[in-house]
């Protein structure tokens, strides 16, 4: 099942900055939750894994991302990460796309574009929880994203934070925000229908 | 026929069941339910991958925790030659996987554990390599050149299973060619699941001090899994004993032997101890027997005057990954020909070509009747398409083709002979009850003023009752069935018959055959089926063929019975058998009715008072050849509102009228009916198991695959009419599957009805809210 | 692997006890520890209904209970609605008006009308129908059922059984 994320936020730090964090494979692995770089093949090639819980489902990805495209003058980089559950549950694929623009008063705005194909027990659930999860995953994401571009992140503490165990998201706690989401929309199209009705 | 007091409750009658008392009290006792000492508790691990290959199974982390008893692998069943199976069609499919997978769940692993918790955490523990490979789901894909190979054991390496004719292709041909009408129709069958509330599961016991092997399996067929479990297991059939106990609903899904059974059977067979295999709903759904998934073209020839001259129908079939149809050896498309429906005209030709795909094998389930519910869903579309193109009215299109009652046995253009129907009648009587006439001029109105309304017809015929053993068998073994009736001394009956019941009330059933045949009351005949070790054999219950063939049985068997019963009466009253005449439960010398003795009378003589020349006791066995299929027919009407805000369709009005010649016992009769309907309205709007393109089962538990609750089901509103079988010994017919056969159509029609003034022509099924609402959008009916 | 936890439940009016581990779904402490196996299981994601039991006058999906969340209450199930030998009136209403065919999900069918035959002594057939709503039957289509509730409505108001 292949699913089309985009997603953007902005950081109020300089394009240059920002940048030289986004190419760096193994800093904004870091960001990711649950996922950690445990191998570097080559410049473009790297071996990792990513732990994912939905519920009391628990899947560890293990495998490969490729750097396919860097432009350090257009400010983009392309990537493709490849995974096979360890227990034989299924696997998942990722393109992404991350894109820096420069905004005034020296912020940057940082879009990415996805496409996500699971293929599994996971992917049975449907596209309304993988892509609940894939928000709240990226979510995560972009606040550790920002958290490492604050100023106290200049400091060599950014070492330490890339050998940081990997987090999993907490148990509950994903499959429960994206009940929560799922059931949020719902009761706002309830509201809107009976607010509309009774006009 | 003559008829029985209510006290006897012999045929017609609707003596409540005599089932019922153990199953409103939760004392049924179904496979989940039988406990045995020292039983332990098997799981399956199953494939995240519809197309992979198997590069490794790691079981040590499984084998280590504590009560786990054995993990074992398609490796492991290869050393004993199981890890295939042969299917019931021709194919062999992979108990446990060796080399590759080819669906999503399909069986990988088998755990066995003390308890189910710690299978389930066992199982968890397997580790299991894959390689993914390119998958294939589209079954129009099936035979392009870039498609991947799936099945690389079959010698041809292609997807293509097999290809299938009847009838005249050059005179269908020509009819096409001279015909003034002509019209064409794609409709996909989806592919659904019968989803009986109670899943698949076995306790197989094997004992190592009688060297016996007793398998409580929830089987429609127990005699002919006891054979196939003998010859693919290599164990004598006298020590396999095979016993279907109640069984919570069948249609189908109870038919196929599954990987899980066999796993059960070798896990007891080497552990020495008894082994539960039950499955969840997930493995239900996603992995057992599944039904239709037939992508369908008819093209219809008329005249001008919509005289049908010809029929022509081109099938492509998904059967999955491996070819487990449960279908008669010579009908690789079951019986899909009756395609030609209830009309009469000279030239018909029908193809199918089945495909495999990386989905789960299966095929014919869901109350199919072996296709039948394809193939009438199919005519009865297109007969609407017909009506549209002629634009004239859907019930004159179909009166005017009906076949004629005079024509009966009738032999249609694709080689079936319809042993009597009158469609004419049981349409009169929907149209009566239904009050068609004034519908019509609602819907006139109602579209003046843009509401939506339809009014949907489909006049169905069934084919049933396989069958005759010139044409029909099932893995070779021949498709009669049998009844054994025994009669005490104090003139109670307990008769044992090779079908399985699974929730068709044949405990009463059967039993009123005998009252109606012996004058024993229903009460005092005691019924018992499923236990191949006292019953004698047959082929079990599925494609309505219990009261068409096992029914006739009974019958037969019980006038042997009366045979014996009247001469040991000659005996007793002192006369010759000429002077006997019999009624129900009694022969009486003619001209002197006093001078009788009753059955009860016989059957004590039978054990006290024996006549010279003849043995002790009162019994018989008959196992029945039926000459010929039986059909059963109707006409259903069904009447819905379209909700055009949200698309919805709600059933106002369903008029079923059923024809399966003489009935039993009428309450059961309706009874089916209700259900089969219910089954047809989820199919009609509710139930589809998809796949995605890698192969992702999108239909896999009940949060996806819906189906109705006492909420969505309508009313529905039966009746009957009654052209007896001239073959059959009761001139019965069967009944159980007419409602899934023929409602889909009725529902579909009605909604394409509804929808036909903006040019509509057909929808697919399921025919669900959103689909109604992008049609309306669409053509602007809404914005 | 946890530690066993001793739950204590009045089934049917008798006190039944047992360890357990605390993962233990209820409705297989009823059919596998308490040898109840009336109590049906029919799917895993609580649809089905074929589980349902009554919990201190609640019906309940047994299947979506762990056993300790059981512990010191009381549990009607389908074996316990016989009174002194006799069949009460939802049973004899489900025999008399055919509202059952294989039998799977009639024990909850029960136990859904028990209770609502408590809250509601006249449901109307749109009472009955969302009544049931979450129970699934494949056989009957519902019909007779709703027949077999009305019928035993009708008993109950007549003989004054509960």
């Amino acid at each position: 099942m292949a699913l089309g994320i985009e997603k953007t936020f902005q950081v109020s730090q300089p394009i240059e900055k920002v940048w030289a964090l986004l190419s760096d494979p193994e800093k904004v692995a870091s960001c990711v939750p649950g996922a950690r770089i445990t191998e570097k093949v080559d410049d473009k090639t790297y071996k990792g894994s990513i732990t994912v819980k939905v519920g009391p489902s628990l899947t560890d990805y293990k495998g490969e991302v490729q750097i396919l495209r860097l432009d350090a003058q257009k400010h983009e980089i392309e990537i493709q990460g490849k995974g096979q559950d360890v227990r034989g549950r299924g696997s998942a694929s990722m393109t992404m796309t991350g894109k820096l623009a420069a905004l005034n008063g020296g912020a940057t705005q940082v879009t990415s574009i996805s496409e996500i194909n699971v293929v599994g027990i996971l992917a049975q659930m449907g596209s309304r929880v993988i892509s609940e999860v894939s928000n709240i995953m990226f979510d995560k994401f972009s606040q550790n994203f920002q958290a490492l571009l604050e100023p106290s992140a200049d400091q060599p503490v950014l070492a330490s934070s890339a050998v940081k165990p990997p987090q999993p998201i907490e148990p509950g706690s994903i499959a429960w925000q994206a009940v929560k989401q799922l059931f949020g929309r719902w009761l706002q199209a309830m509201k809107h229908l009976f607010a509309g009705g009774k006009a | 026929m003559p008829q029985t007091t209510p006290e006897v409750g012999g045929m017609g009658h609707s003596i409540k069941r005599k089932e019922d008392l153990r199953f409103i009290q939760g004392k049924g006792n179904y496979v989940d339910d039988v406990h045995l000492p020292d039983m332990v508790y098997g799981q399956l691990v199953r494939s995240p991958y519809a197309h992979a290959r198997l590069k490794g199974i790691n079981t040590e982390k499984a084998r280590a925790l504590p009560g786990v008893l054995a993990v074992i692998t398609g490796t492991d069943l290869a050393k004993a030659n199981l890890a295939w199976m042969p299917t019931l069609y021709f194919d062999k499919q992979m108990v446990l996987a060796t080399g590759k997978v080819l669906f999503q769940s399909q069986e990988v692993a088998f755990v066995v554990a003390e308890d189910r918790y710690t299978a389930a955490d066992a199982a968890e523990l397997v580790e299991v390599d894959y390689e993914e490979l390119p998958v294939l789901v589209d079954p129009h894909k099936a035979t392009d050149p870039g498609s991947p190979i799936l099945r690389e054991d079959r010698e041809e390496k292609s997807n293509h299973i097999f290809h299938w004719e009847v009838g005249d292709k050059s005179a269908t041909q020509r009819a096409f060619q001279d015909a003034a009408v002509k019209v064409n129709l794609q409709a996909v069958f989806q592919r659904c699941h019968p989803a009986p509330l109670e899943t698949c599961g076995c306790v197989a016991d094997f004992n190592r001090a009688t060297g016996r092997l007793t398998i409580y399996l929830t089987s429609q067929a127990p005699h002919a899994h006891r054979t196939l479990f003998a010859l693919v297991g290599g164990i004598a059939e006298n020590n396999i004993r095979v016993i279907s106990p109640d069984i919570g609903g069948g249609f189908g899904n109870k038919v196929p032997i599954y990987p899980g059974y066999v796993c059960a059977v070798v896990a007891s067979l080497t552990l020495g101890r008894p082994v539960k295999w039950v499955e969840t709903r997930s493995e239900n759904l996603q992995s057992t027997g599944f039904a239709r998934d037939y992508h369908m073209t008819a093209e219809l020839a008329a005249d001008r005057d919509g005289k049908i001259q010809a029929l022509r129908v081109k099938t492509l079939a998904d059967h999955g990954a491996f070819n487990a149809a449960a279908q008669p050896t010579k009908f690789p498309a079951g019986l899909f020909s009756i395609c030609t429906g209830a009309y009469d005209y000279p030239n018909a030709f029908c193809e199918v070509d089945g495909v495999y795909t990386n989905k789960a094998p299966g095929g014919i389930a869901y109350r199919c009747s072996f296709r039948v519910t394809e193939a009438a869903y199919l005519i009865e579309r297109a007969v609407d398409v017909l009506a549209l193109e002629l634009k004239t009215d859907p019930v004159e299109l179909r009166k005017k083709n009906f076949i004629r009652p005079e024509k009966f046995p009738y032999q249609s253009p694709l080689g079936w002979s319809f042993d009597s129907g009158n469609y004419q009648a049981a349409m009169d009587l929907a149209l009566e009850k239904v009050g068609y006439e004034q519908l019509r001029k609602e819907q006139e109105e109602k579209r003046r003023k843009g509401e939506l309304m339809g009014i949907g017809v489909s006049s169905f015929v069934e084919i049933v009752g396989a069958g005759p053993a010139h044409s029909f068998d099932i893995a070779g073994i021949k498709m009669f069935d049998s009844a054994e009736i025994r009669v005490h001394p104090t003139g109670k009956a307990i008769c044992r018959m090779g079908t399985k019941s699974q929730g068709q009330g044949h405990e009463t059933t059967y039993a009123q055959i005998v009252a109606q045949e012996l004058g024993i009351p229903a009460a005092d005949v005691t019924v018992e089926e499923g236990d191949t070790d006292t019953a004698p054999y047959g082929l079990g219950t599925y494609a309505s063929r219990s009261t068409p063939v096992s029914g006739a049985a009974t019958a037969v068997a019980a006038r042997k019975i009366r045979d014996k019963a009247k001469k040991i009466a000659a005996h007793l009253l002192e006369c010759s058998e000429e002077d006997l005449e019999w009624e129900p439960g009694k022969f009486f010398v003619k001209g002197a009715p006093s001078k009788s003795k009753t059955i009860q009378d016989i059957a004590f003589a039978a054990y006290t008072n024996i006549p010279e020349g003849l043995e002790a006791g009162l019994e018989a066995v008959d196992y029945y050849d039926p000459p010929n299929l039986t059909f059963p027919f109707g006409t259903y009407i069904c009447v819905v509102d379209i909700d055009k805000g949200t698309g919805e369709v709600k059933v106002r009005r369903f008029v079923a009228v059923d024809d399966c010649g003489n009935v039993i016992n009428p309450m059961i009769v309706d009874g089916q009916i209700h259900g089969g309907l219910t089954e047809g309205l989820a199919i009609a709007f509710m139930q589809q198991i998809g796949y995605d393109e890698n192969g992702n089962v999108q239909g896999g538990s009940f949060m996806d695959y819906l189906l109705p609750t006492a909420v969505e089901t309508p009313h529905w509103d039966t009746d009957k009419t009654c052209t007896p079988s001239p073959h059959h010994p009761l001139g019965a017919k069967g009944v159980g599957e007419s409602p899934n056969v023929g409602s889909p159509a009725a529902f579909v029609n009605a909604v394409v009805d509804a929808l036909s003034h903006l040019g509509v022509r057909h929808i697919d099924m399921p025919i669900a809210p959103w689909k109604v609402w992008t049609i309306l959008k669409e053509k602007g009916v809404v914005s | 692997m946890a530690k066993k936890q001793l739950v204590g439940v009045k089934v049917n009016g008798r006190e039944r006890q047992a360890e357990v581990e605390p993962r233990l779904l209820l409705v297989h402490f009823i059919r596998e520890v308490l040898g109840l196996t009336g109590t049906h299981v029919g799917c895993d994601t609580s649809h089905c209904g074929a589980c349902t039991v009554v919990l201190d006058g609640k019906t309940v999906k047994s299947c979506t209970m762990f056993a300790p969340q059981a512990d010191g209450c009381e549990l009607l199930t389908v074996e316990g609605l016989m009174q002194d030998g006799q069949l009460h009136p939802l049973q004899e209403g489900f025999r008399e008006e055919h509202g059952l065919q294989c039998g799977f999900c009639t024990p909850g069918m029960l136990m859904s009308s028990y209770v609502l035959l408590q809250k509601n002594k006249k449901p109307s057939e749109e009472d009955i129908r969302w009544g049931i709503s979450g129970n699934l039957c494949r056989c009957t289509g519902y019909q007779n059922i709703v027949k077999a509730v009305q019928f035993a409505a009708a008993r109950m108001e007549q003989g004054g059984v509960k």
